[in-house]
């Protein structure tokens, strides 16, 4: 079985389908990506995979455990990292911290512990900014670890974002848009990054993204959706060719 | 030392207890909650009927006090942090409504409105004096640890927070009945520097007073809380005003501050002890 | 003793008239801006003492000292804007602000009003010089049928001026947001303040009946309280959702009244309302809105 396995997932909102019956199947180290026109129901799909909105029919399973009716910070705890389209740092905390914060969860001291200080809170502490400070060493971002998020430059910020998720040690990466709002030589250079971080973090990636190079240079597989369902699957070459794709992108295609 | 002097210093002192119990809360959770004042009314009841009634020892009054207080928390907590925060603030501002309308009712065993008296003086000056440092002193290990830098990504965005493996629900009980035991811990202090209780005292005004003090001193600022508590409590004494008054002066420097300086008094500057600077030199390394 | 729970249903409802009173005002608020306007409770401690001035000391006709203490209110709706909450709205403060500004504003009208009155009841003249109406055993106050009435007019001209007015669509663009209502066109705080003059208006029709049905104290807003209560049972927002939450409110208010007396009812209150919040958090009529990600 698949890594990350989503059998018939659906969301409706009011009377709206934004997805209707998705399959999906990441291998260990694949990325895998999404793509569709704007409102195809692409985050959708991330919000049902990260349990942001309750599984209402359909399965999601991560490495053969069933994670359908998973809260959003078991989903998290399990394996699940994401980005948000619109970032979503915690922006009252440092760049650091925000990283850490991947790390809080687990129970490595606690509340009694951390008010009077005992030894096992020092070394939690210790092991928690060391691995955060490894997640950022990754992402290059360890420069600016005291700084406050919101004086990093958009592409940075989408770094962090990147670093905050692969600090929860994730079986899954999921990135939506991480190449927004960044030039030709950028998106080069985030594709050399992220095949660089999904090998050396040993996780499966799926993306979103409206860039065709980064998505074609990127992706093993690509999964293209319209209007909540699926038109077509397969290698990037596969779909470049599709009608029914060629179809939905008329006048979009050459982004 | 003048009687007046120390009194002052004593009632400051529990003020700051109670200020700095709500910091976790709603400096740093961003649950604003007006009924904090309950709890301190719990502790301060509790362990004094337990005194008055059955001659309990201090210390035993003390631990039931405070105990009796995270066991409300938990009771209260339970459905309400599940709420909206509007509607988690506005169910605190109508607890410490109910807890004063029980305490009113059940007058055999509260004394009522009449209030309850002769309870042993055990709360000496040393003893408060070491108790709220000893409080700012944790709840500033609270805000260095990992609790405090959940609560404060649950501040800044509960749905992201969930995204990493936080939980909310939980972390905000923790948070809840934490907070509420030392307000509890205040209030059985209060009960045995007074001697004397009466329902009134731990009124909304109480509780608002305390959010007050926060926010005027930065949301994100412990030592701007311990300082607006400080000046805040002092200066109205100094210059002689009607509780009326001072109350008014409070409520125009809130509005000064959120009208001209969003972020109160210090912001997020906090007074740094020296230990913080090798950790922050390592950072860079 | 059926009658016994008839003229208890009574009085329900009139206490519940009085909250939908404050309901409507609070909620009207809550729909264009979002957040919990406690500030209104201070508004009516104003205009209840306006009002006692207005039909007391002066000896205004009611309807006239109405109008007077409507006019007084819609202007402190209107300085209450713009001391309160206009830097916020320009700074894009979150909603905590709003509500922490909202309260201690509250506060502040309450505590002038005991610094320039003290804490002395007030009473203003009665509106009807005979102000009860028997049918048989049942006793029912003019006061309380005017206030209802009032209510529920008032109510209607609202509904028509947010559903049929231009000003009223401004006001529905400004409530769904408020900087594409301004791309659109529409001056965002020109319609804020003209929504805070309509609540301080109801708020000043609010303190003088208030003060005519019971007595004027620098704290008499704090029913406000209720008045939220009620507008989160109907669910927040909703100006119709308001009034059935507040005649509800009353009406269990005074159910419990007689059931455990009079003491306890904040602690009934307290735990009703938590259940209905737990079981319904959207309120009778109001639909709930979720955060996207």
């Amino acid at each position: 079985m698949a890594l990350l396995n989503v059998e018939n997932i659906s969301k409706k909102f009011g009377g709206v389908c934004a997805v209707d019956g998705f399959f999906m199947e990441v291998e260990k180290g694949e990325v895998v990506g999404i793509i569709g026109p704007n409102g195809a129901g692409k985050t959708t799909i991330f919000n049902l995979i990260s349990k942001v909105y309750e599984t209402e029919c359909g399965r999601i399973w991560l490495d053969g455990t069933d994670i359908s009716s998973y809260t959003q910070e078991q989903a998290a705890r399990s394996g699940i990292g994401r980005t948000f389209q619109n970032i979503r740092l915690f922006n009252s905390l440092n760049v650091l911290d925000n990283v850490k914060v991947s790390c809080d969860y687990k129970p490595r001291y606690s509340l009694i512990e951390a008010i009077l200080s005992l030894p096992r809170t020092i070394k939690g502490k210790r092991e928690t900014h060391e691995e955060a400070m490894a997640c950022l060493r990754a992402v290059g971002l360890e420069k600016y670890a005291l700084e406050k998020p919101g004086n990093l430059p958009y592409g940075m910020q989408r770094r962090l974002e990147i670093a905050r998720a692969l600090a929860l040690k994730p079986k899954v990466l999921m990135l939506d848009e991480p190449a927004a709002g960044l030039n030709p030589e950028e998106c080069a250079e985030l594709v050399r990054f992220l095949k660089d971080i999904t090998q050396k973090f040993d996780i499966a990636l799926v993306i979103i993204e409206h860039h065709m190079d980064v998505v074609m240079n990127l992706c093993h597989k690509i999964y293209v959706l319209e209007f909540g369902k699926t038109i077509a699957v397969g290698t990037p070459e596969k779909i470049q060719n599709d009608p029914k794709v060629l179809a939905a992108y008329l006048g979009e295609e050459e982004d | 030392m003048n009687d007046y002097i120390a009194s002052l210093i004593q009632t400051t002192c529990i003020s700051l207890i109670g200020v700095v119990s709500i910091f976790p809360l709603t400096g740093m959770t961003g649950l604003f909650s007006f009924g904090q004042a309950a709890y301190m009314a719990v502790g301060a009841y509790v362990s004094g009927i337990l005194a008055v009634k059955l001659g309990m020892p201090f210390w035993l009054c003390l631990l039931l006090g405070v105990l009796s207080c995270g066991l409300l928390a938990i009771i209260i907590g339970y459905p309400t942090l599940k709420l909206r925060k509007d509607y988690f603030s506005l169910m605190s501002l109508c607890l410490g409504e109910a807890v004063t309308a029980v305490l009113n009712k059940f007058g055999t065993i509260t004394g009522g409105a009449a209030g309850l008296s002769n309870i042993p003086k055990k709360s000496t000056m040393p003893l408060i004096i070491i108790s709220a440092v000893v409080t700012v002193a944790l709840v500033a290990l609270f805000k260095n640890s990992r609790f405090g830098r959940m609560s404060l990504a649950i501040k800044a965005d509960e749905l992201a927070a969930k995204s990493f493996g936080i939980n909310v629900f939980a972390h905000k009980m923790k948070v809840y009945i934490f907070t509420s035991m030392i307000a509890g811990y205040a209030g059985v202090l209060y009960a045995f520097y007074l001697t004397y209780l009466d329902p009134n005292l731990f009124g909304w005004t109480r509780s608002s007073e305390w959010v007050i003090f926060l926010f005027f001193g930065g949301v994100n600022s412990l030592t701007g809380s311990v300082l607006s508590t400080i000046i805040l409590t002092v200066l109205p004494e100094i210059l002689r005003f009607a509780s009326s008054a001072r109350i008014v002066m409070y409520t125009v420097l809130i509005l000064l501050v959120i009208n001209f300086k969003p972020n109160g008094l210090l912001g997020e500057k906090e007074l740094r002890i020296p230990v913080r600077k090798q950790f922050r030199t390592r950072t860079r390394g | 003793m059926v009658l016994f729970y008839v003229q208890q249903l009574i009085n329900g409802v009139s206490r519940g008239a009085v909250y939908a009173l404050i309901a409507v005002g609070f909620a009207l608020i809550f729909s264009v801006l979002k957040f919990s306007n406690f500030a209104h409770g201070g508004l009516i401690s104003v205009a209840a003492y306006a009002g006692y001035y207005f039909s007391t000391k002066f000896d205004f006709p009611p309807v006239i000292a109405i109008l007077c203490t409507a006019l007084i209110g819609a202007v402190m709706g209107i300085i209450l804007n713009y001391i309160a909450f206009y830097n916020l709205q320009r700074r894009n403060s979150p909603n905590i602000f709003y509500f922490v500004s909202s309260i201690t504003c509250g506060i502040l009208f309450m505590n002038i009003l005991t610094l320039m009155f003290g804490t002395t009841f007030y009473a203003i003249k009665p509106f009807f010089k005979n102000n009860i109406i028997k049918i048989g055993n049942l006793i029912i106050l003019k006061m309380d049928i005017m206030i209802l009435a009032l209510t529920f007019v008032l109510l209607a001209a609202l509904m028509l001026l947010i559903n049929r007015t231009k000003m009223g669509l401004a006001l529905r663009m400004v409530s769904i947001d408020k900087d594409t209502a301004m791309l659109m066109g529409v001056n965002s705080s020109v319609v804020i303040t003209v929504t805070f003059s309509i609540a301080g208006a109801l708020a000043g029709i609010s303190g003088i009946l208030l003060g005519a049905n019971f007595t004027i104290d620098p704290f008499l807003g704090n029913m406000v309280v209720k008045g939220f209560i009620a507008s989160v049972i109907g669910g927040l927002g909703s100006l119709p959702g308001a009034i059935i939450g507040a005649i509800l409110l009353g009406v269990m208010e005074v159910i419990f009244t007689v059931l455990v007396g009079d003491i306890l009812s904040p602690a009934i209150i307290f735990v009703m309302t938590l259940i209905f919040l737990l079981i319904r958090p959207q309120g009778i009529s109001g639909h709930f809105v979720t955060e996207k990600a």
